[in-house]
């Protein structure tokens, strides 16, 4: 029973990636299709919709305004996100349990809850809709993130450390620059990049908040609404392509992360 | 050492603020809207109420959004685990590749999956892909009309919120020790009884977790219906758009927001209390 192949097992599971996949497959061949509609046979390969993309203002404007806010918002959470960890795992003792169940609130409640009751709040201090509103939700939603993909490795790290710095001489804040942030530089990129994506992505507290703005997410959305045009296959085709870059990279900062590591110990 | 601590702590603070300005009170600021029936700052104060909850019961229209978006999260959850067990299975068990197979399986999860959908609104279009290439095969001689329909919310929900549920099952599976079941197997268990009475039980607590991040997005979700759905398929997040965006009844468009809330932290609060059942279990040595 043991050395039986699991064939059953093994096709379903190459079934399902090809049922995962297939999305993708679709828009890249359309992509370069040289036809105007969605419709086989194929009509020879074409980079116009790649000019045509580059040549759509709104849509640059949209790839710009998620660009920027997914850099504000991931730096931003990165850096408070990392504090806020830091605090919950190794400074609080009371209310520990309840403060983490607080924090993981915007991980587990529907995206409409937050997005909703984000607009009903600006619009009631009568903050202006738009990207800064959009940035200061989207942290205090990417908090969580950071905290979740954080907390193991900074459970790992002891503070004795710390503390023979300090017994040492080194001011608080010397040795959280010099010992701490250098431990945990790979997994405060890592949480970077993890707040990254999630605003990059984020539709629906996005659609509320942005206001007359553009974003990537919502401009495809509009597309989507009122016909299609195979520009939308080229920006998919860019975004996979960067998030296969910034996987490999992950994996990379792991590699060297873990090498770093060994030779320490 | 206190005072370092005492330090560390103090790094708390600004995260908290932000979370308690930007999240926090939001929240409480729809749950004031929710239970009165006019603008916070209308200056005639305010009047606590509960005809905002209420009007959710009253009228047949909403309680039809309400049940149907329980229904179709519902079926979205069973289905996920049916087609993600499986998969976690052997991933888990099965083979050495499992952490390269699920980094490629998180993939098109990165990519927004307003793409993904569209690709769907492709595939199943009544002159799309699918239909095409079944017509050419000369499978069918019609084409099938299945867009803008609750199955077609349904297909594009599964799809989208499936790999959340291989993750956590994967990680539950991958924890059971192989020599339970062949201890059952040794015991005279038959195969498919063995692995209802071992490796199945000890994955509930992976299904419960798998469903808390399916079922609640699910509920919650308003592109998909809005791109896929048809008039049949409205749900309460298309409901909660129209209260905002186009009706303008904050107070009533709060309630119901409230009412999902709820909804989801119910379910949170019942996941939490099976996993502590589950923890018990598992203190026994079982």
């Amino acid at each position: 029973m043991k050395n039986k192949k699991p064939v059953f097992l093994t096709v379903y599971t190459a079934l399902f990636f090809i049922y995962i996949f297939a999305p993708l497959i679709i828009i890249f061949i359309f992509a370069w299709n040289g036809g105007e509609g969605y419709n086989f046979p194929l009509q020879g390969t074409t980079w116009k919709w790649f000019l045509e993309l580059f040549n759509d203002r709104m849509a640059i404007k949209a790839i710009k305004n998620s660009l920027v806010i997914a850099v504000v918002s991931a730096t931003v959470s990165a850096i408070l996100g990392t504090a806020l960890t830091l605090a919950v795992i190794k400074g609080v003792r009371k209310f520990k349990t309840a403060l983490l169940t607080l924090l993981m609130l915007p991980v587990l409640m529907p995206s409409l809850t937050i997005g909703i009751s984000a607009l009903v709040f600006f619009r009631t201090i009568s903050f202006p809709l738009g990207i800064p509103a959009v940035i200061l939700s989207h942290v205090s939603i990417s908090l969580s993130y950071v905290l979740l993909s954080m907390m193991g490795r900074i459970e790992g790290i002891n503070l004795e450390i710390q503390e023979a710095c300090i017994d040492l001489g080194a001011s608080w804040f010397a040795s959280l620059k010099d010992i701490i942030f250098p431990i945990l530089l790979p997994a405060i990129l890592a949480g970077w990049l993890f707040s990254f994506m999630i605003s990059w992505n984020e539709f629906i507290v996005t659609y509320f908040l942005i206001g007359t703005d553009v974003t990537l997410p919502i401009y495809i959305f509009s597309q989507l609404r009122f016909g299609i045009s195979p520009k939308v296959n080229v920006i998919s085709v860019l975004i996979t392509i960067f998030t296969i870059l910034a996987i490999v990279i992950l994996v990379a900062l792991r590699r060297i992360y873990l090498k770093i590591r060994a030779k320490i110990i | 050492m206190s005072n370092i601590s005492k330090n560390n702590r103090n790094l708390l603070y600004p995260g908290l603020l932000w979370f308690a300005i930007f999240f926090a009170l939001p929240l409480l600021v729809i749950i004031i809207y929710s239970f009165t029936d006019n603008y916070i700052f209308s200056g005639s104060g305010l009047h606590f109420t509960m005809n905002n909850f209420f009007a959710i019961f009253k009228k047949q229209h909403y309680l039809l959004i309400l049940g149907r978006s329980l229904k179709i999260s519902f079926i979205t959850t069973v289905f996920s685990i049916i087609f993600s067990y499986p998969v976690a299975y052997f991933l888990a068990k099965k083979t050495r590749f499992d952490r390269l197979l699920i980094v490629f399986l998180m993939i098109p999860f990165w990519i927004n999956y307003l793409i993904r959908i569209f690709a769907w609104k492709l595939l199943l279009s009544e002159n799309g892909i699918l239909n095409q290439l079944l017509l050419f095969a000369g499978i069918f001689d019609e084409p099938f009309k299945i867009l803008y329909s609750q199955t077609a919310v349904i297909l594009g929900l599964i799809y989208t919120y499936t790999p959340m549920m291989v993750l956590p099952l994967y990680a539950t599976i991958l924890k059971i020790d192989s020599s339970l079941n062949e201890a059952a197997r040794d015991l005279g268990a038959s195969r498919i009884g063995a692995f209802f009475d071992i490796t199945f039980r000890l994955s509930l607590t992976g299904i419960f977790a798998g469903t808390l991040l399916v079922f609640i997005p699910a509920l919650g979700s308003f592109a998909i219906p809005a791109i896929l759905g048809g008039t049949d398929s409205m749900m309460i997040g298309n409901m909660v758009e129209n209260q905002f965006l186009h009706v303008g009844n904050w107070n009533f468009g709060s309630a119901f927001t409230i009412a999902l809330a709820a909804l989801s932290i119910a379910l949170i609060l019942f996941y939490s209390r099976i996993f502590g059942l589950e923890s018990i279990y598992r203190d026994r040595g079982i």
